[in-house]
């Protein structure tokens, strides 16, 4: 059986709920070993999509597969799958839910809880192992959760919106596991609809908007294309320059202002009006774009803004 | 994939067994049933104190002797009041004054007949009142089989009356099997329902807590509700085992040691004699184990297409009208089990559980129709999981409304 070296693979996929379609003709893949991004607001997709790689619901349309076949059992119990909504046994102990989790993915009792009590300990849980799940607090069951998901030690990891309700301490030392897992060879998928942390972690990323792809493609070599389109500047006096036929949008980022270029537009001219204008120019810099601004190049500014993304690269999500 | 549902059985029982709540339930029940029992014979025992000192008026002139003993035995007080006249005017004025609780007059009729008065300001408990009969009927019956020259003893003693029933008959309301055969319904649906309606709350909150989806991600839902079922299952039979074995020590050491400690409790051992044997144990398990696959599978259904405690309050309403049908046959099943319209329903699998046993204890049902039932309710067992795994590895994913008849049946098909 061959898997192509693809730990997931999307072809052509569709899903309707009744008169919605949640995705449409969705290619999509993830090399073994690498982090994939999988970005959109909310309501793009992203779940879904999900959902038919766990087996969960079946595509319409077009063939999922897993490890180079369809999503059964026995694939499925290689996967670590954190969902978007998640759950606890709430009146099962922590250590013994851990236990449990593990027990019906195939590792031992004892072995089980040995690993537990070893993460728990590394997320500074290990006081809460006899405590029953409903008294941890929500950034706490989620860390259970996590917990939950890896205790298998999975080829694969499937995480849905895995920062969403984590403070920025707890976000950063997720992205440090995730991280070790990568080191380690496993292949991770995530979703979230938060740019910078993608931005951070991914290899590779895909953008779908309105239940279609808009992007596909390794990080470094997308900011690489990308990288003539936007310029940084930082300026005293009138900013009537800054406005031209090359400019497509403006935002500011960390204090200064980017410049959103349209495809082909040449930044000489703009500062050549710099120039001649009476504002003092202080910055003037060609940027490599933020995976927002890609995103919003290619999916344009309203997509993302009535999808209820933030606007601001950085901004965090609920 | 065994290990899956091995472990799923593990969780639901050790989390339910471990429970404070299912504690109390197992220990306190037996308790509060037996002290239901005890306590008022106690309580008669003891406010009855006058009612024990029992004056005896003996118009018969042999009988007194007889009965002194046996009543002393059962914790009462005697005096003989010697025969006069006006001896039940005079008495009947000292009760209504208060001055004594009431008498008893023997007299010939009494040595012929068996038939004896008392004389009460207060009604005495049924209890109470056949005790007093027998023990009357036998000293009277001592006292003529003695006058016959033969060994009323040994006649009274050994002397059982094996009733062989040319028809087979239910019984009668009056009858100490009837009790056995309406309690044991009663307890027989309730705990079937119980049981059954924890399997569908235990899905619902796997369902409602999104857990779900993180253990169907490792193990085929299919597996998940049959570890769930037995895993209910298993906490059930340990809550039976529990309370069958605090019954049979009640029975077999605590109510003997209370009797013996307590004289004047003796008439617990009218109770005793009641309860069922150990063929009539293993039918009630059998039945309930039957009964309970059957209906946890269906519960487990109804708890997979809902998504709140209140659909599914609604949702289970067409499967538990299969557990109330029978309960209103059930007088009929125990007087006449052998009508057909009475063995017929019982025939019917759903039926089984509550019909077979009010049937059964009632009296005189043929062995072939109670091996038939267990045959159809096995087959049925089998029916009913092929059904609700469908419905159930549909419905345990399934967020949103509850699906309706035609939505459910092609969850079926496609499943």
């Amino acid at each position: 059986m061959s898997d192509d070296g693809f730990a997931v693979k999307l072809e052509g996929v569709t899903k309707r709920f009744g008169k919605h379609t949640a995705i449409s003709d969705f290619d999509f893949e993830v090399p073994r070993g690498t982090i994939c991004g999988l970005l959109g607001p909310n309501g793009s997709g992203k779940t879904t999509s999900i959902r038919m790689i766990m087996g969960i619901l079946h595509p319409d349309e077009g063939r999922v597969s897993l490890f180079g076949s369809d999503p059964d059992v026995t694939r499925r119990t290689k996967v670590g799958y954190l969902p978007e909504e998640r759950g606890l046994y709430k009146k099962m102990k922590v250590l013994e839910l851990l236990t449990f989790l593990a027990e019906i993915r195939g590792v031992r009792r004892s072995e089980g809880r040995k690993r537990a009590g070893v993460w728990l300990e590394r997320l500074g849980l290990t006081e809460w192992s006899d405590k029953r799940a409903e008294d941890l607090s929500k950034g706490m069951q989620q860390k259970v959760q996590f917990i939950g998901t890896v205790l298998h030690d999975p080829e694969l990891l499937i995480l849905d919106e895995p920062f969403s309700g984590l403070d920025p301490i707890n976000q950063d030392v997720l992205e440090e596991i995730v991280r070790d897992y990568h080191a380690k060879g496993t292949t991770i998928l995530f979703s979230t609809h938060l740019m910078h942390q993608a931005e951070k972690l991914c290899e590779r990323v895909c953008l779908i908007s309105n239940s279609k792809k808009v992007l596909d493609a390794e990080l470094k070599e997308l900011k690489a294309a990308e990288r003539k389109g936007v310029v940084a500047v930082e300026f005293e006096g009138p900013d009537t320059w800054i406005r031209g036929p090359e400019v497509d949008h403006v935002e500011e980022v960390n204090g200064a202002l980017h410049l959103i270029l349209r495809d082909g537009a040449d930044h000489q001219a703009i500062l050549a009006r710099g120039v001649q204008s009476e504002a003092r120019i202080l910055r003037f810099d060609l940027v490599e774009p933020t995976l927002h601004e890609i995103f919003v190049r290619h999916a344009g500014a309203d997509a993302v803004g009535d999808a209820g993304m933030p606007v601001l690269a950085g901004a965090s999500g609920t | 994939m065994w290990h899956n549902v091995w472990a799923v059985i593990r969780r639901e029982y050790l989390q339910r067994v471990r429970s404070k709540w299912f504690i109390m339930v197992t220990l306190l029940a037996p308790i509060i049933m037996i002290a239901m029992i005890v306590i008022p014979t106690f309580i008669a025992a003891r406010s009855d104190r006058s009612d024990r000192d029992l004056l005896i008026v003996d118009g018969s002139g042999v009988l007194y002797e007889r009965l002194a003993s046996d009543f002393e035995a059962s914790g009462y007080t005697v005096a003989e009041e010697p025969w006069t006249v006006d001896v039940v005017t005079d008495l009947r004025q000292q009760a209504s004054d208060g001055e004594i609780g009431g008498f008893l007059v023997l007299d010939d009729l009494t040595l012929e007949t068996g038939e004896a008065v008392l004389y009460a300001n207060e009604r005495p408990s049924l209890i109470r009142r056949m005790t007093l009969r027998s023990a009357i009927a036998s000293a009277a019956l001592e006292y003529q089989l003695e006058q016959q020259g033969l060994d009323a003893g040994a006649m009274l003693a050994g002397g059982e009356l094996r009733v062989e029933m040319l028809v087979d008959e239910g019984s009668d309301t009056d009858d100490p099997q009837f009790f056995v055969a309406y309690m044991g319904t009663m307890f027989l649906y309730m705990v079937i329902l119980i049981y059954a309606v924890s399997v569908m709350r235990a899905t619902l909150e796997e369902k409602t807590s999104r857990i779900v989806e993180v253990i169907v991600s490792s193990m085929k839902p299919w597996h998940l509700m049959l570890g769930k079922i037995l895993g209910v299952g298993a906490v059930s039979l340990t809550q039976i085992a529990v309370w069958l074995s605090m019954g049979a020590l009640a029975v077999g050491a605590g109510i003997p040691m209370l009797i013996a400690a307590r004289p004047e409790l003796a008439n617990l051992d009218t109770v005793v004699a009641v309860l069922p044997g150990l063929w009539l144990l293993i039918l009630f398990v059998g039945l309930f184990l039957f009964g309970f696959f059957m209906y946890s599978g269906l519960y487990a259904a109804v708890g997979a297409m809902c998504s709140t405690d209140e659909e599914a309050q609604q949702a289970q309403f067409p499967v538990m009208m299969f557990l109330i049908i029978p309960i209103l046959f059930v007088l009929q099943a125990i007087q006449e089990p052998l009508t057909p319209l009475v063995t017929w329903l019982s025939l019917f699998p759903l039926f089984s559980p509550v019909l077979m046993w009010a049937r059964v204890a009632g009296g005189g049902v043929p062995g072939w129709q109670i091996g038939l039932s267990f045959v159809l309710m096995g087959a049925t067992v089998i029916g009913v999981a092929w059904l609700a795994g469908r419905i159930y590895k549909v419905g345990i994913l399934m967020a949103g409304k509850k699906p309706s008849l035609p939505e459910l049946w092609r969850w079926v098909r496609e499943a």
